[in-house]
């Protein structure tokens, strides 16, 4: 791989308030990944007391699940320069991977099950709401095809197949796309919002997802596209990444796949 | 509190204690498994007030536990207690800790007349069934000992469920005794909000204070005004000594001075649920001495902490069934096996509804720390391949350790067992249904 020493550096989104849901384990995925590509790797906390300068020198982005209030604090701190900063990125193609909590901050705003209207960065078109204390939250294991047009292209060629996700989804809040792509087609499980079948979006080179598990563990190809995309763009040349063993993740996915009543082409 | 109970309700009373009765000795019999709920959904059916009329006939009092971490431990302590000082206790001893299992314990305990054979009432209670059996039950004394994240996808967000409590909690008379954990932020808030008589346990012991918060942290910000706490100090997970600078928002007082408590078993966590019963104890009338006597002389509760002795080795079995649990014993294990150079440990993660049917926790616990140890780490359960996939992220090149995939969960035992040198204590740390497969397996001896 060129260039002879290439570094990956992970800006990761309010770690101590962005982590309901298992979520660190796509920051763990990355890193250890990258590194056994003998890839050095820095893990930036972009938080509090994080510089906005720390929000610009990012490779590539993480964004975990909160709950209801820690998001609010969330996008007390989010404003401004920090906001700034993470539109310029996505909207420069940096790569990220949001999930749960994360996507509904991107969006125009969030409606939560009680209190005010959160406004979001309003990078992804698409608003999110919760239906109040009472409504049932969408949980259970979820399996997707991603259809993404890039992304969908991309992974159909290096898994010569369609590619499928495997993950789990607990949310309270409905995500109602504008104009923004989907990322995949719900096959198992609700979605977005469990009525018009989608699930995610994507944006840039960015994922948002509701589903979590976490996501890059169990579908290490889409980790490794995350990784493949910063190297290429920040060195601007076109990087190919070595393979791994891979066979518990396959073995995961069999299991689930199997559990579903599904055999996962 | 003395509510007289009509003469026809009673004969409806009797009636559904002996129908639920008789199906639990049916049941018993025919071993259909079930025994610790299906009493009282039968009792609850025949008297929607079942529950109601058979606990507020316990003049000692009854107590309700809520708390995400160590509920059955300390209420098994609790009983312990009592009973020392002679009291007859009916207590849902089989951690059936939804609407039914309470009415079953209620009904082990009560004659075919519908009167109940006890003198307190202890019950361990499902944080989401708190709000709706608290209308049921006038409990004298509430214990809550901890909110951590557990079974999101049955509970939602650790907020909502300490906003319903309060909201539950609100209408019950001012004598009524909330004894509470000051060192966790959301229940020291909880605190605050009540209007009922609330004293706090805590620990005041520095040297045990951690390097540095753990990721699986759900409430490092002030719950009243959102500014991140100031820690002097953090004992697990969020639970430490804190201060808001922003609102002044404090930690309790406490009310037993922990360095002059012994504890029961090992770990910090039952430092803390040695604290709650005794604290809760001496709310209700108990002499410290008699306390003391009894922590002395108690016996691990159902599983949770069990040592046994398997085929001339040592196992002790530590249940871990939530990020928080899972890490303070990934913390326990490595102080035992300190000066161990190759420990052995099996990990078994189950998805079933009693263990929460989201296993993406196990991304929040620090399983690098055990990693580090070296030696074997055998896995199994329903989600044995998510469980190695976790442990082969935690690989740290300059701490190599061993891992076997175990499906079968006998073979897993047996493997373990095999690994584990002579003279050492093998290690298991299953989820809530893991644990009861384990005992069936190690009780039954059908691995040997
Ligand atoms: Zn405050």
């Amino acid at each position: 791989m060129n260039p002879e020493k290439p570094q990956l550096t992970i800006g990761w989104l309010y770690p101590t308030l962005m982590s309901t849901y298992g979520d660190r384990g796509n920051v763990i995925c990355l890193q250890q990944r990258a590194q056994w590509r003998g890839i050095e790797v820095a893990v930036i906390p972009l938080d509090q007391t994080a510089s906005t300068a720390a929000f610009e020198n990012i490779d590539l982005l993480v964004g975990g699940g909160a709950q209801d209030r820690q998001q609010e604090i969330v996008m007390r701190d989010l404003r401004g320069a920090k906001a700034e900063a993470i539109r310029h990125q996505i909207a420069g193609g940096t790569p990220g991977v949001f999930t749960c909590g994360a996507p509904q901050l991107l969006g125009h705003y969030y409606e939560p099950a009680l209190g005010q209207r959160i406004e979001g960065l309003g990078l992804f078109d698409f608003v999110s709401k919760h239906p109040g204390p009472d409504a049932r939250r969408c949980i259970g294991n979820v399996v997707f095809q991603l259809t993404a047009s890039r992304l969908a292209a991309d992974l159909t060629k290096t898994l010569g197949q369609p590619p499928i996700i495997i993950g789990f989804e607990n949310h309270g809040g409905r995500t109602y796309l504008g104009e923004v792509e989907a990322l995949g087609k719900v096959i198992k499980g609700y979605g977005n919002n469990g009525e018009d079948g989608m699930e995610g979006a994507f944006y840039g080179n960015a994922i948002a997802t509701y589903s979590h598990g976490p996501i890059l563990p169990k579908n290490p190809f889409l980790a490794d596209w995350l990784i493949q995309t910063a190297l290429t763009q920040k060195y601007q040349q076109s990087i190919t990444l070595s393979p791994l063993d891979d066979t518990l993740a396959m073995q995961a996915r069999t299991a689930m796949f199997k559990r579903l009543g599904f055999d996962g082409k | 509190m003395a509510i007289k109970i009509q003469w026809a309700d009673r004969l409806r009373l009797s009636l559904a204690v002996l129908a639920a009765n008789t199906i639990a000795a049916m049941v018993r019999v025919l071993r259909l498994g079930a025994a610790s709920v299906l009493p009282g959904t039968i009792a609850s059916r025949i008297h929607p007030r079942a529950l109601a009329l058979l606990a507020s006939q316990a003049q000692g009092g009854v107590v309700l536990i809520v708390g995400t971490n160590g509920k059955t431990t300390t209420s098994a302590l609790l009983k312990t207690i009592l009973e020392r000082q002679e009291w007859r206790v009916a207590h849902n001893a089989a951690g059936a800790n939804l609407e039914n299992g309470l009415i079953t314990a209620l009904l082990a305990n009560t004659s075919f007349t519908g009167k109940l054979n006890a003198d307190s009432i202890i019950l361990e209670v499902d944080e989401n069934v708190l709000p709706k059996v608290l209308p049921q039950i006038q409990p004298q004394y509430i214990l809550a000992l901890n909110l951590f994240r557990d079974q999101l996808d049955r509970y939602g967000e650790v907020d909502i469920i300490s906003q319903r409590w309060q909201k539950a909690i609100a209408p019950l008379p001012a004598a009524t005794t909330i004894i509470l954990n000051a060192d966790d932020p959301t229940l020291g808030y909880l605190g605050q909000k009540l209007t009922q008589k609330v004293v706090f346990f805590g620990l005041n012991e520095p040297e045990n204070y951690l390097d540095e918060i753990p990721h699986a942290v759900d409430s490092i910000y002030c719950p009243s005004c959102g500014h991140p706490l100031t820690y002097q100090g953090v004992y697990l997970s969020h639970l430490g000594d804190f201060h808001c600078p922003s609102c002044g928002f404090k930690r309790g007082d406490l009310a037993v001075n922990s360095s002059e408590w012994p504890q029961i078993l090992i770990g910090l966590y039952n430092k803390y649920n040695t604290l709650a019963a005794g604290l809760t104890a001496l709310e209700m009338g108990i002499a410290k001495p008699i306390i003391l006597e009894a922590i002395k002389n108690f016996q691990a509760a159902f599983g949770r902490a069990e040592e046994l002795e398997v085929a001339g080795k040592k196992v002790r079995i530590m249940l871990a069934k939530n990020p928080v649990g899972m890490n303070e014993t990934i913390r326990t294990v490595n102080e035992i096996n300190r000066d161990r150079p190759s420990p052995t440990t099996l990990m078994i993660l189950n998805d079933r509804t009693p263990d929460g049917t989201d296993v993406s926790w196990i991304w929040d616990v620090d399983t690098e720390k055990l990693a580090a140890k070296g030696g074997t780490i055998v896995v199994s359960g329903d989600r044995v391949y998510d469980l190695a996939l976790r442990l082969n992220y935690s690989q740290q090149p300059e701490h190599p350790f061993q891992l076997i995939v175990k499906e079968e969960l006998s073979e897993a035992i047996a493997t373990a067992l095999e690994y584990t040198p002579p003279g050492q204590t093998l290690h298991i740390l299953p989820t809530y249904s893991a644990m009861l497969e384990v005992r069936g397996l190690l009780s039954g001896r059908q691995i040997l």
